[in-house]
């Protein structure tokens, strides 16, 4: 910030300059989208196609599904919590989805036997579990007081390792019936987008109104900012952390169905990391791993950076070995960035 | 080393907080080798002065002489090193480490091998030996009891050659026994070369330990004598407090109105057996020293700690759970203005309505006007000095910060507030400011209990004086002119 913008900042006059009227949260979401069209200006440059609009759309809804499970990844961790839970949760409501659906006793094949319940069954079936992952963590944590970071992390492999035993190690896909893969691989009317990516627009909109405009987004903050002193004002902390923990796995059980579908598959192996990606798209986005500050707005332009990063250096012929080093490097570099910004709006 | 018959010397010693003289001219003498008591009520300057003398503050004015040579620490650990401990109440040891390693803490000298180190570790365990052989060096000091925390203190800093030892309030968390275990290795270190700069509350300990007493006020030196020549408690407490006068107190000329808050037997791991009524438009002050129950008491009756027996408000017994209390029309201004009350990374806006959400909204949706509103009219009521209502809460001074915590009790529409020490840590000119809402507030017929171990708020404010030692009621007073200050803290010193 310049220091004329420092004074009208300091006097705050009627006018008062653009920047200060910004919400921290803006400033940050702001300079994370000038980061991201810096980034996107360079890969321009540098890839061909790359500005093509075919490629734009193809940036905004590649990481559709990290992004729906960043929504619940982000709320968490502006109450200061973490959950490393959802990548697990997907490959188990994945692999439950397909294992209800499968017929009852057609084939001699393990594998191709399952619970042959009605599709709607299923995915009740399916969301049950991925709320029962929730519920798990909400108990450990909210209850007995452990730590989130390793509750979710033992709920992480506890939920791939049940779709393990239920895959025997490998997937489901056969004796599916064909409705199964209708909701993944349908487009919306005229487009080439799925609907899936119209569900990650919904959620995140939904996201944004409820973090912006409701008490229980307020109440998020409030846990995050100070959980004792939210305490002592009368929040029902704990209420609100199980809630939001239900929500996650919630959030985790649609991604696997979504991509379950899309596959036609319950895959025990899917979605592994992907616990990972959420965490460094909603640090990117500019959300305080301490706690009380973020936005998901902000938790979305991080997914777009690294959906930039990460297709360039495939434009770029970069082997696919270093693809992680790549994301490893974007993610510090992109955090030391919004600190220094940060830091130097503050002083 | 040179022997000066005084270890410190203290001339003209000053501190300035903003607008606040915390010290005022002080000076005085700590003969070499004795055990210097320093009493004084709560805000008298103590704990400043010791600030000054451990390096944790520097001074606005005046000199120091340790030895007789100019001292000006500006850290504790410069302060260490020239020869002033301190033992503060909390303590500086590690839990997970052994007695060993603790002694050794901060004083590895490693330049010269491994040799000197154990030679330094045998020292150190010779010097605990000799203090309280109990403890055993390989003992983990998780396993410690406070106490025995501070003579592992107590160990390093003899073994440090310390001149000094400064202990501040040393028997406020300690059990009757090890209180007498302490008092004697504190009487022993005399013939150790360390003199002693003890700080206590409890007047009975200055008697038994002390062979100088000085005693502050308001920022002020007051007097310093031996012990030997004082000739009661009650002596002592003229000296803290003087002739204070209570003038701002205005007795109540209406009639008494109805109970509105009925406690029985309330008890806890804390409290014992506390009963007592609360009027409406009544200030109920509960007056005592640290430890003495006051923020326990609070925090039941808000819910945030369990308790056993019956707390009815306004015919309804609350229930032991801090939203259904804040519900039925309580609320609490929290000990810790910082850590319990405020979202200090949030703004005043943010601040505002957190109790009461239901006001700022409609089906859970916020009305971003209405919220606006609730802050700029807290800003207006309390007269929050602040440009802007969307200024981060960390950024106001202190007293601003408390009124914020108090915008927030009354947006919750509290008819009964309890307010653990409204006014610590607060400038003169703020602190008025809150006694004038307080006053307020209960003219508009709210109810109020005020924890505080400050006796001028305490006097200044209530119409009722609960006095509490350990948990317990000790008696209780109405105010009016014949109050009696120097018996009040013959009650809450542990007299009988």
């Amino acid at each position: 910030m310049t220091s004329e913008a420092m004074t009208a900042r300091a006097e705050m006059g009627p006018s008062g300059a653009f920047a200060a009227k910004l919400s921290n949260e803006s400033f940050l979401s702001l300079f994370m989208v000038g980061v991201l069209l810096a980034l996107f200006a360079v890969a321009c440059v540098f890839v061909p196609n790359f500005y093509l609009p075919r490629n734009v759309i193809n940036l905004l809804t590649n990481y559709w599904y990290v992004i729906i499970l960043g929504i619940g990844v982000t709320f968490l961790l502006v109450t200061g919590h973490f959950d490393m839970s959802v990548g697990g949760n997907v490959a188990l409501t994945g692999v439950v989805c397909a294992w209800a659906c499968q017929a009852a006793g057609t084939s001699p094949n393990e594998l191709a036997n399952g619970l042959g319940l009605p599709y709607g069954a299923a995915l009740a079936l399916a969301l049950l579990c991925a709320a029962g992952v929730g519920a798990v963590n909400a108990f450990f944590i909210v209850r007995l007081k452990v730590p989130s970071i390793i509750v979710t992390l033992g709920t992480m492999m506890l939920s791939r390792g049940l779709a393990q035993v239920i895959t025997r190690g490998a997937q489901r896909n056969t004796s599916l019936p064909d409705v199964f893969g209708v909701l993944g691989n349908t487009f919306l009317p005229g487009t080439s987008l799925k609907v899936a990516v119209l569900i990650m627009v919904l959620l995140v909109a939904a996201a944004f109104a409820l973090e912006r405009s409701t008490v229980a987004g307020r109440i998020t903050y409030l846990i995050g900012a100070n959980a004792e002193a939210a305490r002592l004002s009368g929040i029902k902390v704990n209420r609100h952390l199980t809630a939001l923990y239900l929500l996650s796995g919630l959030l985790a059980g649609i991604t696997g169905i979504l991509l379950a579908s899309e596959f036609k598959a319950g895959v025990s192996s899917r979605a592994s990391g992907y616990e990972f990606d959420a965490l460094v798209i909603a640090l990117l986005g500019g959300v305080s791993i301490s706690g009380g500050f973020g936005s998901v707005l902000g938790m979305f332009v991080g997914a777009i950076i690294l959906s930039v990063v990460t297709s360039a250096a495939t434009g770029l012929l970069l082997s696919p070995d270093w693809q992680f080093t790549l994301k490893g490097v974007v993610t510090f570099l992109a955090i030391l960035a919004q600190r220094f910004a940060l830091d130097r709006r503050r002083a | 080393m040179e022997s000066t018959a005084n270890v410190l010397e203290l001339r003209g010693l000053v501190k300035d907080f903003l607008s606040v003289r915390a010290v005022n001219d002080v000076s005085f003498d700590v003969r070499r080798n004795t055990v210097h008591c320093l009493v004084g009520e709560n805000g008298a300057g103590k704990s400043t002065l010791i600030k000054i003398l451990t390096g944790a503050l520097p001074r606005t004015a005046g000199r120091i002489l340790l030895n007789g040579r100019e001292y000006a620490p500006r850290s504790t650990r410069e302060a260490k090193a020239q020869g002033v401990s301190t033992l503060f109440q909390e303590l500086n040891v590690v839990d997970q480490l052994t007695v060993a390693e603790n002694l050794t803490l901060g004083m590895e000298d490693t330049r010269f091998g491994f040799l000197r180190k154990t030679s330094k570790i045998d020292r150190m365990l010779d010097i605990l030996h000799s203090l309280e052989p109990s403890i055993g060096p390989r003992q983990r000091v998780s396993t410690l009891s406070v106490a025995q925390k501070q003579i592992v203190e107590i160990a390093k800093a003899v073994a440090a050659e310390a001149d000094v030892l400064i202990m501040d309030e040393p028997t406020a968390a300690i059990s009757e026994g090890e209180i007498e275990r302490l008092f004697r290795i504190v009487k022993g270190l005399r013939h150790r070369n360390v003199t002693v700069i003890y700080i206590s509350h409890r007047l009975d300990e200055i008697f038994e330990l002390g062979d100088t007493v000085t005693v502050m006020r308001d920022g002020r030196h007051i007097a310093t004598k031996p012990v030997a020549e004082v000739s009661d408690r009650s002596e002592l407490i003229r000296l803290m407090i003087g002739k204070t006068v209570f003038e701002a107190y205005q007795e109540r000329s209406e009639p008494p109105k109805e109970i509105v808050l009925s406690v029985k037997s309330l008890r806890n791991h804390k409290l014992g057996d506390l009963s007592f009524d609360v009027r409406r438009g009544e200030i109920v002050g509960f007056y005592g020293l640290v430890g003495a129950g006051k923020t326990e008491l609070a925090r039941a009756l808000y819910g945030a700690d369990p308790y056993r027996g019956e707390v009815v408000f306004r015919g309804q017994r609350l229930p032991p759970r801090t939203d259904e209390v804040i519900e039925a029309g309580i609320a609490l201004v929290p000990e810790e203005r910082r850590s319990q009350g405020l979202f200090t990374i949030l703004t005043i806006r943010g601040n505002v309505p957190v109790m009461n959400m239901g006001k700022i909204s409609r089906h859970g949706l916020i009305d971003g006007a209405r919220e606006r509103r609730a802050a700029r009219d807290a800003v207006a009521e309390l007269h929050i000095a602040t440009n802007s209502t969307e200024k981060e809460a960390a950024k106001l001074s202190g007293g601003n910060q408390q009124k914020v915590v108090f915008s927030k009790c009354l947006f919750a529409d509290a008819d009964l507030l309890l307010l653990d020490e409204p006014t610590r840590g607060i400038d003169v000119g703020a602190k008025s400011e809150i006694y004038g809402i307080i006053r307020r507030l209960s003219r508009q017929g709210k109810s109020i209990l005020v924890f505080s171990s400050e006796l001028t708020e305490i006097v200044n404010l209530c119409d009722t004086i609960h006095l509490l030692y350990e948990g317990r009621i000790r008696e209780t007073l109405r105010n009016g002119p014949g109050l009696d200050s120097q018996h009040i803290l013959h009650v809450v010193t542990g007299g009988v």
